[in-house]
């Protein structure tokens, strides 16, 4: 009897929470994500614009609709420059954020981001071998420095989980050690690279370039494979989602639910993985991106992986987009790289970050 | 009544230290159990070998007639929750967010809840009374009122079991109090406990049956009047109960206890 009683009670108050609560977070998620899709379209636009040349977005517009023609210098600017590039950051935005996020969930821990972590400088690494030694390997189309730049990253990542990892936690203090150890030793190890390359050439100013995060006008290909590879990841990340929140509650607990926890953790850093080697392939180690957008995002929608997901992937877009655009024209002609701003922009919001989750230094 | 969880002959080791040996005992479907013991006895391993989250070495642990090693971690977790006593949030999620994870067992690898599982959720919020903190941040919370949403976690999966590891620790005495209600409310609701208590004095009123972990590895069960008598507890947690009137008698006459000249 009282059971039943209950259960009506508990019935009711469902149902309510069924069409009240639940449908308007719903509805608050899709017009977030509308609003973002909306501002990535104009940021795209309006970014393509915007160069030594400028172009008026009528033109802009026109030009996309039209088709390349190879006569219009414009036409040419746009397809063979401006809509490369600018594709490449909103690529190497979302690629960067999602997997800041990841990596986040996966070490349980807010200040983790493919930088900070060492997992970029990983790619970078591995992505300068296969550009040095191995430069004419291709695999279904994948280049040795997208391929070795995920084995790269996802070697590091392992090394880092392993080695920051205490007793299932991840503490601030280790993680920040122990990949901030790493990600030297990866760095310096790719300037020594520069030693194999006999005349100063070509691929050390490619090496130096990915060092400091600068996204260059990609070939059409080489943004194929990319785009692939984060697309891929995403899809993948999609179940990925839920299980982070309940591995937020602990590895013990996510156990006892049912959670296979060793593969989810492998599964989070493949995925990770591939898109952040899809990133440095594209730009390079680019810094606190994958921290100051899934920070941002969380503020707005909370901690729900699921919710979070598409709104980081959509708003690093954004994020980089901007970034890009200002990084080549604030100081034109000559370009800064866009990994100086967003260390510039990041650096004092990661240390502003550091500092709010101080109580947690101690181990 | 019928054997819910089932101990036959259950032997645990950590890397090659054995912490039990042969332990046999059984909880029935509608009891509320104390499981009591000495410091690092091993009741909280115990408790993880009833959940099935540690394997045991030796012997079997069923749950409602099945072995726990024959089903899936999901399978297992529909039968049994428990509710740890250390429990870490990194991220702001809020109570609905977390007791939601307790229907985990029950999702596919793609599907969101349904309606049922909301409804187990509104059940579990419910009968832990905090229905009312569903939108606060659970790290913004009290110890009282964490306690109460993680018993609501546990229930969210709709267990036939649920196992507790210290539910009154660090609690202020009202607190206490609330919670032992709450173990009351949930057992008659039909919910089998059984709770790893610190605290002794809780245990007489609320739980039904005593498990008395030894020394020797025996689990000694009964009544509370029946197992938490002096002679019993005085073997089992190695100090006399019987010299404690006496030790409060020495404190409020002002005398040196007999304890502190021991220590000093």
């Amino acid at each position: 009897m009282e059971t039943e009683i209950a259960e009506k009670i508990g019935s009711r108050s469902s149902a309510r929470a069924d069409r009240g609560i639940r449908f308007s977070d719903r509805a608050f998620l899709m017009l977030i994500l509308l609003a973002l899709l909306g501002a990535l379209a104009v940021v795209l636009v309006l970014s393509m614009g915007m160069g030594a040349t400028r172009i008026g977005v009528r033109e802009v517009l026109g030009c996309l609709l039209n088709g390349h023609r190879s006569g219009d210098t414009n036409s040419v600017i746009l397809f063979e420059i401006r809509l490369p590039r600018v594709l490449a950051s909103a690529f190497v935005g979302a690629a960067l954020s999602v997997a800041g996020l990841l990596f986040q969930g996966l070490f349980r821990n807010p200040m983790a981001d493919p930088y900070v972590i060492g997992s970029s400088g990983g790619a970078a690494l591995g992505a300068g071998i296969g550009l040095f030694l191995l430069p004419r390997f291709s695999f279904l189309g994948f280049g040795a420095t997208a391929a070795m730049g995920f084995v790269g990253s996802v070697a590091t990542i392992a090394l880092v989980y392993w080695l920051a990892r205490i007793g299932g936690r991840v503490p601030v203090v280790t993680l920040l050690l122990a990949g901030f150890a790493v990600s030297t030793m990866l760095s310096y190890s790719t300037y020594f690279l520069v030693v194999l390359d006999d005349n100063f050439g070509l691929r050390t100013r490619v090496l130096a370039s990915w060092l400091t995060g600068v996204i260059a006008v990609p070939r059409w290909s080489q943004l194929a494979v990319t785009a692939v590879m984060i697309a891929f990841g995403l899809i993948c990340c999609l179940p990925l989602a839920r299980r982070l929140n309940t591995l937020a509650l602990g590895d013990e607990y996510a156990r006892q639910v049912g959670v296979q926890v060793e593969k989810t953790h492998l599964a989070i850093i493949l995925a990770g993985s591939l898109i952040t080697a899809a990133a440095v392939s594209l730009g390079g180690v680019i810094s606190f991106v994958g921290l100051i957008v899934p920070h941002m995002a969380r503020l707005v929608l909370g901690p729900d992986h699921t919710r979070l997901l598409p709104v980081t992937a959509v708003a690093g877009s954004i994020f980089l987009v901007l970034g890009d655009t200002l990084a080549r024209t604030v100081l034109a002609p000559s370009e800064i790289p866009v990994g100086l701003l967003t260390a510039f922009i990041g650096g004092p919001f990661f240390l502003y970050l550091l500092r709010r989750t101080r109580r947690e230094y101690a181990l | 009544m019928t054997a819910l969880l089932q101990f036959v002959d259950v032997s645990f080791s950590y890397e090659q230290h054995a912490i039990f040996a042969d332990v046999n005992f059984c909880v029935e479907q509608g009891e509320c159990g104390a499981l009591i013991g000495p410091n690092g006895i091993g009741k909280t391993t115990l408790l993880r070998l009833a959940a099935g989250v540690l394997p045991c070495s030796h012997g079997s642990v069923s749950l409602a007639e099945r072995r726990l090693d024959t089903l899936r971690r999901a399978e297992a977790a529909r039968l049994v929750a428990l509710v740890p006593q250390r429990f870490e949030v990194p991220f702001d999620f809020t109570v609905q967010q977390i007791v939601e994870q307790g229907r985990t067992p029950y999702l596919g690898f793609f599907t969101g809840l349904k309606r049922h599982d909301r409804r187990a959720v509104e059940r579990a919020l419910e009968l832990t009374d905090v229905i009312y903190l569903r939108n606060r941040i659970f790290n913004e919370l009290s110890g009282g009122e964490r306690q109460r949403v993680k018993i609501a976690l546990g229930l969210a999966q709709e267990p036939r079991l649920l196992l507790l590891d210290e539910p009154t620790q660090s609690l202020d005495l009202g607190r206490q109090l609330e919670l032992l209600d709450c173990l009351r409310a949930l057992n008659d609701e039909g919910v089998t406990i059984l709770a790893a208590m610190h605290d002794l004095q809780l245990i007489p009123g609320t739980f039904s049956s005593v498990l008395l972990l030894e020394p020797d590895h025996e689990v000694r069960k009964g009544r509370p009047q029946d197992v938490l008598r002096p002679d019993v507890l005085e073997r089992a947690f190695d100090c006399p109960p019987r010299r404690h009137p006496q030790l409060v008698d020495e404190k409020l006459a002002g005398e040196n206890p007999a304890w502190l000249e021991k220590t000093s």
